[in-house]
């Protein structure tokens, strides 16, 4: 293979000087990498608060993207100053973009890059802006992504640079650097739209970033989770999507359902398309299929394990402030070990299965050996499901259940008969009730067989109840 | 000069031997427990240990640096969580600059200086620094305390340890090992509860300090003392981290680089490190700093 000299010259400076300085004298975190694309270009689009956000990237970046990501950078300021000029120029390759003038010549050069499968790194902001405050977007970005729909855009959000190189100062002092990457977006629609949403976009990822940051006056930023749990027929998935719709009146919130789905205001926002999602809806199809109760059950976990890790992906990358989850993964493994183990089922067992599953039983259990597909999870590391906040249970009779899913004409699966859906029936009982007496979630059970609009209101009037406290606390 | 080295090259075997077999209890314990989550302190005994052994057997100049990166990497996390405003950037830049001050004046064993320095200098100049950056002091009193705090903790604390390691080697492997094997006292009876902890921890402790005899010097007594005073200390400090820790937003669970990883790691030894040196040096008497000073 050639060695391309020219490529090794900006590489050197980059490896050896500029990324071991960050690491070593502020501290570089990077979080979704895994975000970025294996091959081909793509659109870095962050905020913008200090002269090092576009060293952050940079380190952040794979070394395949050094060399071929190309910043957008402002020539009326660095132009002033000819050293730095000339350092900037041969280091990051930037686009040159004179804020005065229209830059039509600078569009062509962004269009011939993308073409060339090299990446651009631009701060839609346009300028470094007060600390910590996202500016208005310019809508460059909206034309450059709408041009170019084939090319990811991702959106990244930068912390700690504001607070080691703030604009006013030319003293960086060692504090960390935190870069978070975020999902590609698949944004359509005009210029406006795009820019718009790549802003709310990068304002989510703030959310849960700042959640996660000390204030003086907390400002917690924790989702509230509501888990609808229910025997199949029993209108589960109707009455989490209303919860989540109804409840996004002032907030924005997410249900978990067979696809991930978010809400403002009462009305359906667009929602990227995570990995983990498709993997997700392939194996619940896989478990939709089986034609027996041994056949279902690694595909069955596999959807479960899946739905918890949405949650935490939700958390992430939408920062919402009600999620909805149309079952619960914790509670639905421990009800469903009914159907392969029912001589085992009782309280004591429940409240064990569950310890164990959110990470807080103990190392050595029978329970491990009852069910070999526990001890595996557990030396994966699997073991650690997120609890809700608050559960409930829609209370059907498996023979009025077994009526609407005949009603429904779809094809049935395995566990679909009158006996088995009893059988679950009363497990998830038996949990709702250790999940309320012995880990002290409000837990209600409702009647499933009124009219949907009734027992959309009850549970409506349920959460709203339940959520006064965690809005007490942000506000 | 630091120590004899007749004394050492004859009695070397037995500390090495002590040293790799926690080494592998350690390392034991990181493999079969919670193998996802090593404990954090692991880390940083290695490098406190590391510190000793460059201290003992080379020079003591780059065991003292050692220790100030440590320094330094414990307040940048710290100073990266906290809330510090923009305008508190002075002050910050003063503590951060303590740092090479106290780690010279240790290298240089100016010990009236090193033990004033911060309480009365470095407390006087970082309030004027907050003050210069901010006319307006909106905050500024609780961004002082923040900034003092961690100075007190990071720099000053940890400081202990070096200037320790400066006095007496083996004292300090004493106190290391004595805070390790606490912490793997806490690790095993983490469901017995505290008190289970505190005892097993004593007796941990009262065996290592009455079997390292033979190179600390030290009479039967002040050990047991030590053994005591140590796993008391260990218990305050990681329970004040762990509150720290939740009002800084930090869950153990997940521990990202910046994040409480340094902070979570070191906090056995906060409250340990200086009052087990100010009891050896100043209540006790003893060992090597008597030596010292009567040669």
């Amino acid at each position: 293979m050639k060695v391309d000299l020219r490529r090794l010259l900006v590489l050197l400076p980059h490896l050896l000087v500029l990324r071991p300085l960050l690491h070593l004298v502020f501290g570089l975190n990077v979080r979704g990498r895994e975000n970025l694309p294996v091959r081909g270009p793509c659109i870095l689009a962050a905020n913008h608060n200090s002269h090092l956000d576009i060293l952050a990237i940079y380190a952040a970046l794979p070394v395949r993207m050094v060399g071929s990501a190309h910043v957008v950078a402002a020539h009326d300021y660095f132009a002033r100053r000819r050293l730095l000029f000339a350092v900037v120029d041969y280091l990051f390759k930037p686009i040159w973009v004179d804020r005065e003038s229209r830059g039509d010549d600078a569009v062509t050069r962004m269009d011939t890059i993308l073409d060339a499968d090299e990446s651009i790194v631009i701060f839609p902001e346009g300028t470094r802006g007060e600390a910590g405050q996202l500016a208005r977007f310019r809508a460059g970005v909206g034309k450059l992504a709408g041009d170019h729909p084939e090319v990811p855009l991702l959106p990244v959000y930068l912390r700690g640079t504001e607070r080691a190189l703030p604009r006013k100062s030319s003293l960086p002092l060692p504090i960390w650097q935190h870069v978070t990457i975020g999902p590609p977006q698949q944004l359509v629609g005009g210029i406006r739209d795009i820019t718009r949403g790549l802003r709310e976009s990068i304002c989510a990822l703030e959310r849960s970033q700042i959640a996660s940051r000390h204030k003086r006056r907390p400002e917690r930023h924790q989702a509230f989770v509501v888990a609808v749990l229910g025997i199949d027929g029993s209108g589960k998935s109707t009455l989490s999507r209303r919860l989540a719709t109804e409840h996004s009146g002032a907030a924005r919130s997410c249900l978990i359902g067979d696809s991930l789905e978010l809400f403002a205001g009462g009305e359906p926002l667009a929602a990227q398309p995570l990995l983990k999602e498709k993997l997700r809806r392939w194996v619940g199809a896989l478990a939709k299929d089986a034609k027996s109760l041994a056949r279902y059950k690694v595909p069955k976990l596999t959807d479960l394990l899946l739905r918890d890790a949405m949650l935490g992906e939700a958390r992430r990358w939408y920062g919402p402030d009600l999620v909805v989850m149309d079952g619960s993964p914790l509670l639905n493994m421990t009800a469903w070990s009914v159907l392969y183990r029912p001589e085992l089922m009782s309280a004591e067992f429940c409240a064990r299965a569950m310890a164990i599953l959110a990470g807080k039983g103990p190392a050595k259990d029978p329970l491990y050996g009852e069910f070999p597909e526990l001890k595996v999870m557990r030396r994966l590391g699997l073991t650690h499901l997120a609890l809700p906040d608050a559960v409930v249970f829609l209370d059907l009779p498996p023979a009025v259940s077994m009526e609407r899913i005949r009603n429904r004409g779809e094809k049935m699966q395995v566990h679909e008969t009158e006996q088995k859906l009893g059988r679950l029936r009363d497990a998830y009982l038996l949990v709702v009730e250790v999940a309320r007496e012995q880990l002290g979630l409000p837990a209600f059970v409702l009647d499933g067989c009124r009219d949907p609009e009734a027992i959309a209101a009850e549970a409506g009037e349920l959460v709203a109840h339940l959520r006064i406290p965690a809005r007490g606390e942000a506000g | 000069m630091r120590t004899d080295p007749t004394r050492i090259n004859g009695e070397l075997l037995t500390p090495v031997l002590i040293l790799v077999a926690l080494g592998l209890v350690l390392l034991a314990a990181r493999l079969s427990r919670n193998r996802f989550r090593p404990p954090g302190y692991v880390g940083y005994f290695w490098v406190f240990l590391l510190v000793c052994v460059v201290a003992d057997f080379f020079t003591f100049a780059p065991a003292v640096w050692l220790m100030a990166i440590v320094s330094f990497r414990a307040l940048r996390e710290y100073f990266s969580l906290v809330d510090l405003r923009l305008e508190d950037r002075w002050g910050i830049l003063g503590a951060y600059l303590a740092i090479p001050f106290m780690f010279y004046l240790i290298q240089i064993d100016w010990y009236g200086f090193f033990i004033v320095s911060i309480p009365v200098y470095v407390f006087v100049i970082i309030p004027f620094l907050v003050a210069l950056g901010d006319s307006r002091g909106q905050g500024s009193l609780l961004s002082i305390g923040a900034i003092d705090f961690g100075l007190f903790f990071f720099v000053y604390g940890l400081g202990h340890v070096a200037y320790l390691a400066h006095f007496s080697t083996w004292l300090t492997v004493q106190l290391l090992l004595a805070v390790a094997a606490c912490n793997l006292a806490t690790a095993v009876t983490a469901k017995q509860g505290r008190i289970a902890g505190l005892v097993l921890s004593c007796l941990a402790c009262v065996a290592l300090t009455l079997g390292l005899r033979d190179w600390t010097a030290m009479p039967t007594g002040p050990a047991v003392f030590l053994a005591v005073l140590i796993p008391a200390l260990v218990q305050m400090g990681d329970y004040t981290v762990g509150v720290l820790e939740r009002d800084l937003g930090i869950t153990a669970a997940d521990l990202e680089p910046g994040r409480g990883r340094v902070l979570d790691s070191l906090k056995s030894y906060l409250f340990t490190a200086p009052i087990v040196f100010h009891v050896l040096r100043w209540v006790m008497k003893f060992g090597d700093l008597v030596q010292r000073h009567e040669g």
